[in-house]
């Protein structure tokens, strides 16, 4: 209104000015392009991929990471165009059991895969994903779990406190499979049929680079180029970072790179304190953290970082990741016979969370978990022990 | 578990030290194979084939195709006798076999292969070799199971070769021992499962065949120290965690104040007999100054 008071000597802009305020009655701005009310939009207002949602707290695109739990402790979710660094247990028991966790969550979701690795042929491996528990049949399987879980004490009516008998009790339990964060039998394999149905990319390192290459310095950093290869084409190729325009729904590539950092990569950070490839791994990570920023990707590694000798190293590689989870297992170690301990099967330790466009990150109070793989499930507690 | 050590395949390390030698025990496994008929290939780097061969029997060493690598590990003479590429090169050409049945490499040994070569070429190629029967070749042909073992002496390697190699190894044999008796405890580690330990005591007998031992104690959990009970957080607290039986039975008769039990309720609804209920009897004090008027009765308004 005052734009149209001091504008009134130029005649053409307060004529206009005035035209648009009593079209709209409302607001002297008009956007321009298609009207946001007609029927006959060109496309969707908001982008929504299937198995993504907004962050609460920030609203950057969050993806599950498979685990229910997870998730919750890592904000809500993995945000879409991050690496998820997991620092594997001695004998990458449960490590590999994450991964494959987050790999099925991409299937179930529909989302497209590109798995990576070094020792194990990629087919192999999405045929040991765990089976999705969707619909009704998991409720009860559920159920039935948290059943053989609850201790005969936890069955008496509270006598003091009997007023928070009427609240409603907060399960997480299995939700319908168009939600956020699907729960799996870790005993039951993925069906054949998910497995065809979906997109996926492998790359198996001995295929890619023949053995009979010569031995030379300068190849240690081979594999990595080639991996780095393989995933901006497979980006470029199929669009995940707006270089076509896609005429279809967008999706989101799920990359999964396993024991990166172990030789088999032809990598000898894990052999030696100050070879020649020391600084391999780190550029690796900084290129494919750019590779995964300008995509709509994330990026789920695992790594041997009990095996690398040089600590200095491992500072640089948490750095360089955005959220690093570590897992100690109990098995061989004196804290597999202490009682304290003896609900768990290991700790989870969150070393780092990321501050996306944001000054504070998202950490969780709570700093001792374990985790506990059941026959079908595997659970992160709080670890009551400790506090 | 010694005895059965070759069934599962892959990788096998054998790791000793200079008390506990595991030459012997490499060759008894050797010769195990070569009885039940298996192909046995011998790469031999460290000693010398003579050396190798001793205390076995004529048909045994009949059935060992031993590469020396000993004798001329460069290639120096040039007679054309070794195989081109070193041991590099042999391992290689057994990834690329062609015949069926299951196959025995014992690598004599992974230390001297260590110092002489990369540790990632090393290990990428032990995988490749380890891993043959589980990718078959193109035309679907089932190629027989393969037992790559062979010597790592744990004193002359760091923790990076050693822990590299620990991580590809599908078992692990650490030999040791107490008071002259040999034992070997075994680590094996299935693709997704939990890996098992064990000890087993041994001893070779001179014609390299494998005797399994009761030893002076059979420890299957070689951590737990019975000396150290469990601990027990409860124990020894200067506070009362436990309540005997009489309190506990007390505990439950007793009224909590805010609970709406059926008799309070009744009390409430009852129609009250008298309003004596409760008397407040009070006895003023000297310095308490009560006045029955109303002090703001001299406020005019």
């Amino acid at each position: 209104m005052a734009a149209v008071a001091t504008c009134g000597g130029d005649a053409g802009s307060a004529g206009s000015a005035v035209a648009t305020a009593s079209k709209s009655n409302v607001t002297s701005f008009q956007r321009r392009g298609p009207r946001a009310s007609g029927t006959n939009d060109s496309g969707p207002r908001l982008v929504s991929i299937t198995g993504t949602r907004p962050s609460v707290r920030n609203g950057q695109l969050l993806v599950s990471t498979g685990l229910p739990a997870l998730d919750q402790l890592l904000g809500g979710g993995l945000a879409v165009g991050t690496v998820l660094l997991i620092e594997e247990d001695k004998y990458n028991i449960y490590s590999s059991l994450l991964f494959k966790y987050f790999l099925a969550e991409g299937i179930v979701n529909g989302h497209t895969l590109l798995v990576a690795s070094a020792n194990e042929d990629p087919a192999n491996i999405l045929q040991e994903l765990p089976a999705p528990l969707l619909d009704d049949n998991c409720k009860k399987e559920f159920d039935e779990d948290v059943y053989n879980r609850k201790t005969p004490e936890s069955n008496i009516k509270m006598k003091i406190a009997w007023r928070y008998q009427l609240l409603p009790k907060m399960e997480i339990g299995p939700v319908s499979s168009s939600r956020f964060g699907h729960y799996y039998d870790a005993s039951k394999r993925i069906p054949q049929e998910l497995i065809e149905a979906s997109k996926w990319h492998g790359f198996f390192l001995p295929e890619k680079i023949p053995s009979t290459l010569k031995v030379e310095p300068c190849s240690l950093t081979h594999g990595y180029i080639k991996l780095l290869q393989f995933i901006q084409n497979i980006i470029y190729e199929e669009g995940f970072d707006g270089s076509n325009p896609q005429k279809k729904q967008k999706n989101i590539l799920r990359i999964g790179i396993q024991n990166l950092g172990s030789p088999l990569w032809g990598d000898d950070i894990c052999c030696t304190e100050n070879g020649d490839s020391s600084h391999s791994l780190t550029k690796f990570l900084y290129v494919l953290r750019g590779l995964l920023r300008t995509s709509l990707s994330v990026c789920i590694i695992t790594m041997p970082t009990h095996l690398i000798q040089n600590k200095a190293v491992i500072a640089h590689i948490t750095n360089l990741s955005d959220i690093v989870v570590g897992l100690e297992s109990f098995i061989g170690s004196e804290r597999e016979t202490n009682p304290l301990y003896k609900d768990y099967h290991g700790l989870i330790h969150i070393r780092q969370i990321p501050r996306l466009n944001n000054l504070v990150c998202d950490e969780s109070d709570v700093k001792d978990l374990g985790f506990k793989l059941k026959r079908k499930l595997f659970t992160i507690e709080v670890d009551s022990i400790s506090l | 578990m010694l005895d059965s050590l070759l069934a599962l395949g892959g990788l096998v390390l054998l790791r000793d030290s200079v008390e506990w030698e595991g030459r012997s025990l490499l060759k008894a496994l050797v010769k195990k194979s070569a009885l039940c008929g298996e192909q046995v290939h011998i790469l031999g780097c460290e000693v010398s084939e003579e050396e190798f061969r001793e205390g076995f029997d004529s048909d045994i060493n009949n059935r060992l195709v031993y590469h020396d690598f000993f004798r001329d590990p460069l290639n120096w003479s040039k007679t054309g006798e070794a195989l081109p590429g070193g041991p590099l090169g042999a391992l290689r050409a057994m990834c690329n076999r062609t015949d069926l049945g299951p196959v025995t490499i014992a690598l004599d040994s992974f230390s001297w292969l260590l110092l002489h070569l990369p540790c990632t070429t090393l290990c990428q190629t032990l995988h490749t070799v380890s891993h043959q029967d589980s990718c078959p070749p193109g035309d679907g042909s089932p190629v027989g199971k393969v037992h790559v073992l062979g010597l790592l002496h744990e004193e002359l390697h760091g923790p990076g070769p050693m822990g590299a190699l620990s991580s590809l190894a599908q078992t692990e044999v650490t030999l040791g021992g107490t008071m002259g008796q040999a034992s070997a405890r075994i680590l094996c580690r299935r693709p997704r499962q939990r890996p098992t330990d064990q000890t087993q005591w041994f001893s070779i007998l001179p014609d390299f065949s494998l005797d399994l031992q009761e030893g002076p104690s059979i420890e299957s959990q070689p951590h737990s120290d019975p000396h150290i009970p469990p601990v027990d957080p409860t124990a020894h607290l200067t506070f009362n965690l436990h309540l005997s039986k009489k309190e506990r039975e007390a505990r439950d008769n007793l009224t909590l104040p805010f609970q709406f039990s059926s008799e309070k309720q009744e009390a409430l609804l009852r129609p009250r007999p008298s309003q004596a209920t409760s008397h407040i009897f009070y006895e003023p004090d000297a310095y308490d100054d009560l006045d029955q008027e109303d002090p703001d009765d001299d406020l005019d308004i």
